[in-house]
């Protein structure tokens, strides 16, 4: 570290409550002037620049800590605020509290027993580490329950809470209005806001209810002129007598202070019953009497172009606080009215909340001059760009770059090529020893300008100095083992290359660097499936590794080589894609002849010297070479594989030959080719690696060979399949007819389970999806075995076969939601049509090829279809994304660890073993056919591990002699204590 | 009813020994609440198990033969 401090572990973090005291104890200074600097620009005492909380200026000296501006991280002061706040971050806590306690004497409203069984449960949530809120909540909704305390029997009120810090106890006190109240219902009239006829009641006379409640006929006559309020009992029983509610709802605002007064007789017992701890955490403590004035370094000043300061949001906040603190004192002490006082208490408790956290809703947001809402603390820790997730878990990087990426089928899988400006900008640190000396010299004599050459150099004493076109040539000499070069980038570098969303691990691979003119990053298109990318205008990002064991790590484990067996599925992410299996299709299908010169053309970009023996002769007697046996060159010479292959023919290698079948999709492409898949496996990565490099090159020599291009009329049929197609579709419209027509008639019997409405669109759907498909089959036939399209889609390069069948015969039914288009119009889809029509084309069956174009109607309808596909995509990424996002912190901090196991950091076993298998995908392969046998794996290890039997037996009983232990192996085994010597005294 | 735990899909829960349980805990040095957790209402639950005993589930395993877990019976 560069402290030179030595590092310390941190034993445990424990979150709380701040008592107001250690606020003054840690507290630089009091605040008292909302003044921060005077007219010579120095910092006022005691105010918020006061040079006691830290400096920011360079050159100036803390006057607490007396370090200079970067050593010193600034130091707190305090407010003392002239009445209780409350804090905005406890409003829920606050409100928990005064539900679940006494108004009286603080005691939580349970009883012992009750309460010993939420500590109960509290203990053992606590002990499986699950959440302790449930419990908590669940004890204040029983202590809410009571309408009595339970331990001084005083009635409690319920507690409304208005957002975001004002909170009132709800009395039922007696009305203002309550002689008129008992004179109407005394006369059977509706009283207060009943209706008329609503409540039915009995004229009653003075006498007679003097009679039924027990009072006095005189003190009615009293109640009744107001002279005198009834008492609670009087109150009571009048209600009962007359049917009538005399009370009126009484908000009682409870200040700070008061809730302060009534958290500080809270017993520690009932807090821990709470699952708060009291030590750490008094609740009277969330009511703010000191603010901690945060160290000016935490909001420093800038000054402005024109000389004139500007302050922090932070500090604009606290000097409106100072400002209001100071106004509610003068005012307290020259004995301002009432009304007064309290309107400063809000203004200050607004203050404070929107210092704390400016968007409060409900709160109108405190704002600067200019109208925008100030930044206070809480927008400084929230959201994308705030404190946890723009600077802490993501930070802007050194030695990295970014630009558009583009294709470059000359480039190795593993290699990303790099322009000259980007390699000459990011450096490799070299340690100049004897061996390297020339070149390190070399590289500096270039200067920063040309390619290989080196930015900075540090000397054997840590100075460094910046390499210019001026000094290079000088500098150069200079250079001597113990030096440090920065040189640019060369090739064979290793660098760390990423597409973001990096949704997987081989969304960051490594690369090694070939250094390229012009401006983007090259990559070969085998990459493009790991990264997802594609050469539309993409960015990628590349990071220039800045230690030996970083460059090592990523090298061996990172390499782009190493992620060709995808760890989600074991089988291949990297292999062939689009174009190079077309030509290794064309290469390999009908198994063409080549002449020598064709041959080696194939073959020229390969690492294949020469060519076998010829196939044979052709009839002008010249030497042929076949398809397969020029592909057969890149095979590994002992492969031997037989499967059912992409056409669903056999393919067949013997010894390294392709002896029958083509090579297409299912053999070399990218999401488990069965060839790539078996060279990685048995042959290495890096035995794979040329493969594909070679594949992939000579697909595209054999497509540049044969030429593959697709025109309009690549797509069109003869007139008499033209013909066909019609045919076919029109006898569907007549069976969908039909169809109707039974509908109408009430004849058509429904499907089990489904309505006669239902029943009639499956079968309408099912008659139009039998007519496009045997529309297609017609128009499949026309289209030749070498059309390009056709070449695609049966390789599976590209597109389908039901792709190019709408292209040239029918496009078929549109859908939105899965079924034929139904919205629109009143009882139509469109206004062209009749209401209540259920025909095929009224509701989006587009009869027209994509060549013949759509009409009109047709063209909207497939725009619906198109639009929803596109919604439902956005959709998808956006959710995908944040559960990815949650997925990964979830899971992020699992690590499997040197007892096989998987846990969390709390030391919590997630599987027993990695996987509950212990093994890797990647170095796993099995299907139905080849099972794993474990005994079989088991013994060809031990088989191959000793020499013989004997070997073996004494490994298995696991008596191995140690030899590498100390001679004080024994005093360590007791702990450190020495076992006693006898004394030979 | 349908009684899942001879379902050929659910794997053998059993309930562990105190003896047992203590080897399985000292072999991987964890105390009983760091195992995963398994809800005594769930269906694969025997009924002779009770809150805090410990279930061993053994599970076919295609590339293991047999995958052996142990999980907490809770609430
Ligand atoms: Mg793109
Ligand atoms: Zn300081
Ligand atoms: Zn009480």
């Amino acid at each position: 570290m560069s402290t030179g401090q030595t590092p310390k572990q941190i034993g445990s973090l424990s979150f709380g409550l701040m008592d107001p005291e250690e606020y003054r104890e840690m507290s630089a200074t009091k605040v008292i002037t909302a003044d921060t600097y005077d007219d010579d620009g120095f910092p006022i005492d005691m105010g918020l620049m006061d040079p006691r909380l830290g400096v920011i200026d360079p050159g100036l000296e803390c006057k607490t800590c007396g370090k200079h501006s970067g050593s010193c991280n600034g130091h707190f002061g305090h407010i003392e605020l002239a009445a209780p706040v409350i804090h905005v971050g406890f409003q829920k806590l606050i409100r928990r509290l005064l539900r679940g306690t006494c108004r009286e004497c603080s005691r939580l409203l349970l009883t012992e027993e009750e309460a010993d069984e939420f500590r109960d449960r509290l203990d053992k949530t606590r002990s499986l580490g699950e959440d302790l809120g449930d419990v908590t909540k669940a004890a204040i909704r029983r202590a809410r329950k009571a309408s009595n305390c339970p331990h001084c029997g005083e009635t409690q009120y319920d507690i409304q809470h208005e957002k975001p810090t004002t909170y009132y106890e709800v009395q039922d006190v007696l009305s203002a209005e309550y002689s008129e109240r008992i004179a109407a219902a005394m006369e059977g009239r509706p009283v207060g806001d009943e209706e008329e006829g609503e409540v039915d009641r009995e004229p009653m006379g003075p006498m007679e209810l003097a009679e039924e409640t027990g009072i006095d006929s005189s003190r009615i006559q009293e109640i009744l002129s107001s002279e005198f309020r009834p008492t609670e009992e009087d109150r009571e029983s009048l209600e009962q007598a007359l049917d009538v509610d005399l009370t009126e709802e009484d908000m009682n605002k409870l200040m700070a202070s008061d809730i302060r007064d009534w958290f500080e007789d809270i017993p520690d017992r009932d807090i821990e019953t709470l699952g708060i701890d009291a030590d750490k955490s008094r609740p009277e403590w969330i009511i703010l009497t000191v603010l901690p004035v945060p160290p000016v370094t935490a909001r420093p000043s800038i000054t402005l172009d024109n000389g004139q300061r500007s302050e922090d949001d932070l500090t604009h906040k606290l000097v409106d606080i100072i400002r209001i603190n100071q106004r509610f004192m003068e005012n307290r002490e020259a004995g301002a009215p009432q009304l007064i006082i309290e309107d400063l208490w809000e203004l200050l408790q607004y203050h404070v909340t929107t210092f704390m956290d400016n968007e409060i809703s409900g709160t109108p947001p405190a704002r600067h001059r200019s109208g925008r809402p100030l930044k206070t603390l809480s927008q400084r820790l929230k959201g994308k760009e705030g404190r946890f997730r723009g600077s802490l878990s993501g930070k802007r990087v050194n030695f990295s770059a970014r630009t558009v990426i583009s294709p470059d089928p000359t480039l190795s899988l593993n290699e990303v090529g790099v322009p000259d400006r980007v390699a000459s900008e990011m450096t490799q640190t070299m340690n100049v020893n004897a061996r390297n000396l020339q070149d390190a010299r070399r590289y500096v004599a270039n200067g920063p300008e040309t390619h290989p050459g080196a930015n900075y150099v540090r000397r054997p004493d840590g100075r460094r100095l910046k390499v210019t076109e001026k000094n290079c040539e000088e500098l150069a000499e200079k250079v001597d083992p113990g030096w440090e070069v920065s040189r640019h980038l060369i090739d064979g570098d290793v660098v760390i290359f990423n597409r973001q969303p990096s949704l997987h691990r081989m969304s960051i691979m490594a690369h090694e660097v070939v250094v390229m003119p012009y401006k983007t990053f090259r990559l070969n298109t085998v990459v493009c499936p790991p990264y997802n990318a594609d050469f539309d205008g993409d960015e990628m990002n590349m990071h220039a590794l800045q230690n030996e064991e970083a460059r090592a790590e990523a090298r061996v484990l990172m390499r782009v080589q190493e992620q060709i067996l995808s760890p989600r599925f074991g089988e291949n992410i990297i292999g062939a894609i689009q174009d190079h299996i077309s030509g290794m299709y064309l290469l390999t299908h009908d198994n063409p002849q080549f002449n020598e010169t064709q041959a080696l053309d194939l073959l020229r970009a390969t690492s294949v010297e020469g060519l076998p023996e010829p196939d044979g002769t052709d009839d002008d007697g010249i030497d042929y070479w076949t398809g397969r046996s020029v592909f057969s060159e890149l095979l590994p010479d002992d492969l031997n594989m037989e499967f059912e292959g992409t056409l669903g023919e056999p393919v067949v290698i013997e010894d390294g030959q392709l002896v029958e079948g083509t090579i297409a999709e299912d053999e070399v492409g990218e999401f488990g080719g069965e060839i790539v898949d078996t060279v990685t496996k048995v042959y290495g990565n890096t035995r794979s690696r040329v493969f594909i490099n070679e594949v992939a090159t000579l697909a595209m020599r054999s497509i540049m060979h044969f030429g593959i291009s697709v025109g309009i009329d690549d797509e069109s049929v003869d007139s008499e399949a033209e013909d066909r197609i019609q045919e076919a579709i029109d006898s569907a419209y007549e069976r969908v007819q039909e169809l109707i027509e039974t509908y109408e008639t009430g004849e058509l019997e429904s499907l089990p389970g489904r309505t006669t409405d239902e029943t009639l669109e499956m079968k309408v759907m099912q008659t139009l999806g039998r007519a496009r498909d045997s529309a297609g089959d017609i128009a499949d036939e026309r289209l030749d075995e070498d059309n390009p399209a056709v070449v695609m889609a049966r390789s599976g390069a590209r597109a389908s076969m039901l792709n190019l069948t709408q292209m040239s015969a029918c496009v078929g039914q549109q859908a939105v939601r899965g079924e034929r288009i139904n919205r629109g119009y009143e009882d139509r889809t469109l206004s062209h049509y009749k209401k209540n029509d259920l025909s095929a084309d009224a509701h989006g069956f587009v009869e027209s090829s994509y060549r013949q174009g759509l009409n009109p109607q047709e063209f909207f309808f497939h725009a619906m279809g198109g639009r929803e596909g596109l919604v439902d995509t956005a959709v998808r990424t956006s959710k995908s994304g944040y559960l990815q996002r949650r997925l990964i912190n979830a899971l992020s901090e699992l690590e499997s660890q040197y007892d096989g196991t998987v846990r969390d950091t709390s030391d919590t076993v997630v599987q027993f073993e990695f996987g509950e298998d212990g093994t890797s995908t990647t170095q796993v392969a099995h299907d139905e056919e080849n099972p794993i046998e474990v005994e079989d794996i088991a013994a060809r290890v031990m088989n191959a591990e000793f020499a013989d039997e004997a070997e073996r037996e004494s490994f298995l009983k696991g008596d191995t002699l140690q030899t590498n232990l100390s001679e004080h192996q024994d005093t360590w085994r007791t702990g450190g204590a020495v076992p006693e010597v006898e004394s030979d005294d | 009813m349908v009684d899942v735990s001879q379902h050929e899909l659910v794997p053998e829960h059993s309930v562990v020994s105190d003896s047992e349980l203590d080897d399985v805990l000292d072999e991987y040095d964890i105390e009983r609440t760091d195992l995963p957790k398994i809800k005594r209402t769930d269906a694969a639950v025997p009924d002779d198990a009770e809150v805090g005993d410990v279930l061993e589930i053994v599970r076919d395993s295609r590339t293991t033969d047999r995958a052996v877990v142990y999980r907490l019976v809770i609430q």
